[in-house]
């Protein structure tokens, strides 16, 4: 419910700001999205491991661990391999930016 | 919203100053601009819904011919009775409710280029659409041999629904020394693995069912199987042999559904128990009205989906061709949908506020491959926006480079990558639907 005394338009002003900013795509938002099909939309769940919320680094770590190992141990060596250094960097960053449910 | 404080109200008042400021398209004055999306699979439900996660005060309408989506992925294992058709029926509640989405069931009959609109048929009349951005996210549709095909004889079941349970019916309908026989159409065709995981759970099928003598022939358009070689060869002659015969480069040259005889370039068969005739592939039908490859498929802009030769119109998913390294095309799947969607997405949230398309994208494909009714295999493709290359390695333009692919080891051919199976359509159903 919105406060009595607040003037719906400015509301309807504030709405229309926050679609703004939404518009001005974040870095690594596109590209953590696609980590969605598998742990859930924003990294949140369900499926495989919670990425939301996580530490940067340890993230990045793990995808790059898992992209220069020479055997392979299961399908997300594979699919860590689809992107470049730079990119899971942005993906570990944007991931780490997330609510998440606090799950592993 | 709730209770304002006063940081809240002074933040407020600052966006009301800037509101001068906001880009074309968002300002004051402009209505929402509208995207309407035609087909509510996993390509259309992830558009639709990731352009109001991201794309703030947009009005999404999607269109479908039914009121609920049933997935292909997972539908062998309803085909073989081990789910129920309930559980890949997804529902648009969600999509609706929690994400503002205008549902329309109905059937996409005209697109108006010129006009920007698009008219539907529905139960009650014909509606026309104005729209600022189309996606056309429809599927597939079927191009037969010659002869005598009757899906409601012999069953694709190649688009989930009442056509997974005809298919169910008649495989539980099979007697020992029964024979079912399926094709693979030629590539590129919708979920490359689905024919022959389609063939091993059919084939467990009847050895769990004591079918004794049954077996499943396999009649391929393709010079070898398309994906997963090792998994499958491996299941076709050791899992499952005695159970299942390959026949590579079987052309299909005439269908009768009403005697299940098939003639191919490798092998005829007639009156088989149960004929999986499953024909080779094209846009469906609304794309149909855009300029098609010679593969059938419309051309798009890797880094929007735009159509070639549009600038508003978008096809994402089965029917879109995206531009690709020689033999390294993009594959057609419900992952792979829903991937192109969020790329097609941000690109729209994108041009209506006036910015360019994001290059820095990547896109894949992931899935898991029933085997037997407790083991699975798995297959993970991978692309990057940059060069592309023909077949002597020479650049021939822009597009999605398919940068890794690879099949699951021998030994992730097992029961935790069954298990691993429904965590991954659980998570898909849900980035999609939820």
């Amino acid at each position: 419910m919105s406060h009595p005394s607040f003037p719906r338009a400015a509301l309807a002003c504030a709405a229309l700001l926050l679609a703004a900013s939404a518009a001005q795509a974040e870095p690594g938002r596109l590209l953590a999205s696609q980590c969605a099909q598998c742990h859930g939309t924003n990294g949140a769940g369900p499926g495989f491991d919670e990425l939301a919320g996580k530490n940067a680094n340890d993230t990045y770590d793990e995808l790059i661990e898992m992209k220069y190992r020479s055997n392979i141990e299961g399908i997300m060596d594979r699919q860590a391999r689809g992107y470049t250094d730079a990119q899971l960097r942005l993906i570990a960053d944007y991931l780490a930016t997330l609510p998440g449910n606090g799950g592993d | 919203m709730s209770q304002f404080d006063r940081r809240q109200f002074l933040k407020l008042a600052g966006a009301l100053s800037a509101m001068a400021a906001l880009p074309k398209g968002v300002s004051a004055a402009t209505v929402a601009p509208r995207v309407v999306v035609v087909g509510a699979g996993f390509g259309g439900a992830t558009v639709a819904k990731y352009i109001r996660m991201w794309g703030g005060n947009v009005k999404v309408t999607l269109v479908d011919a039914n009121p609920n989506h049933v997935s292909c992925i997972l539908s062998n294992l309803v085909v073989t009775g081990d789910l129920p058709l309930s559980s890949i029926t997804l529902n648009f509640n969600s999509l609706k409710t929690n994400h503002g989405i205008t549902f329309m069931q109905g059937t996409a009959l005209s697109i108006d280029a010129a006009g920007n609109k698009l008219t539907v048929s529905t139960k009650t009349g014909n509606k026309v659409l104005p729209y600022d951005h189309l996606v056309l996210s429809p599927g597939i549709d079927f191009v037969p041999a010659a002869g005598t095909w009757n899906p409601t004889l012999t069953p694709h079941a190649w688009v989930a629904g009442s056509q997974t349970t005809l298919l169910k019916n008649q495989l539980a309908a099979m007697r020992s020394g029964d024979t079912f026989v399926m094709t693979v159409p030629a590539a590129p065709y919708r979920c490359p693995p689905g024919p022959y995981e389609r063939a091993c759970v059919v084939a467990d099928y009847l050895k769990r069912k004591g079918r004794t003598g049954a077996k499943v022939i396999v009649l391929d358009a393709n010079s070898g199987i398309t994906a997963e070689p090792e998994a499958f060869t491996e299941a076709f002659e050791v899992t499952h042999a005695g159970w299942i015969e390959y026949y590579p480069s079987a052309t299909v040259e005439s269908v009768d559904s009403n005697t299940k005889t098939i003639v191919t370039s490798a092998k005829t068969v007639s009156n088989a128990k149960v004929l999986n005739y499953i024909p080779k592939q094209r846009a469906g039908i609304i794309a149909q009205s855009l300029p098609l490859n010679s593969s059938g498929f419309v051309a798009v802009n890797p880094l929007t989906y735009v159509a070639d030769g549009f600038t508003n119109i978008h096809v994402i998913g089965d029917s879109c061709a995206v531009p690709a390294s020689d033999g390294k095309g993009v594959p057609k799947s419900g992952h792979m949908a829903n991937s192109e969607a969020k790329v097609c997405a941000d690109a729209i949230v994108r041009a209506l506020s006036g910015q360019a398309p994001d290059e820095d994208i990547a896109t894949s494909s992931a899935c898991f491959s029933p085997i037997t009714n407790t083991t699975a295999s798995w297959l993970s493709a991978n692309f990057i926006y940059g060069d592309i290359f023909d077949v002597n390695g020479v650049v021939k333009g822009k597009g999605m480079h398919r940068v890794d692919i690879g099949e699951a080891p021998s030994n992730n051919i097992n029961q935790d990558s069954f298990e691993d199976m429904y965590k991954w359509s659980e998570s898909l159903f849900a980035d999609t639907f939820i």
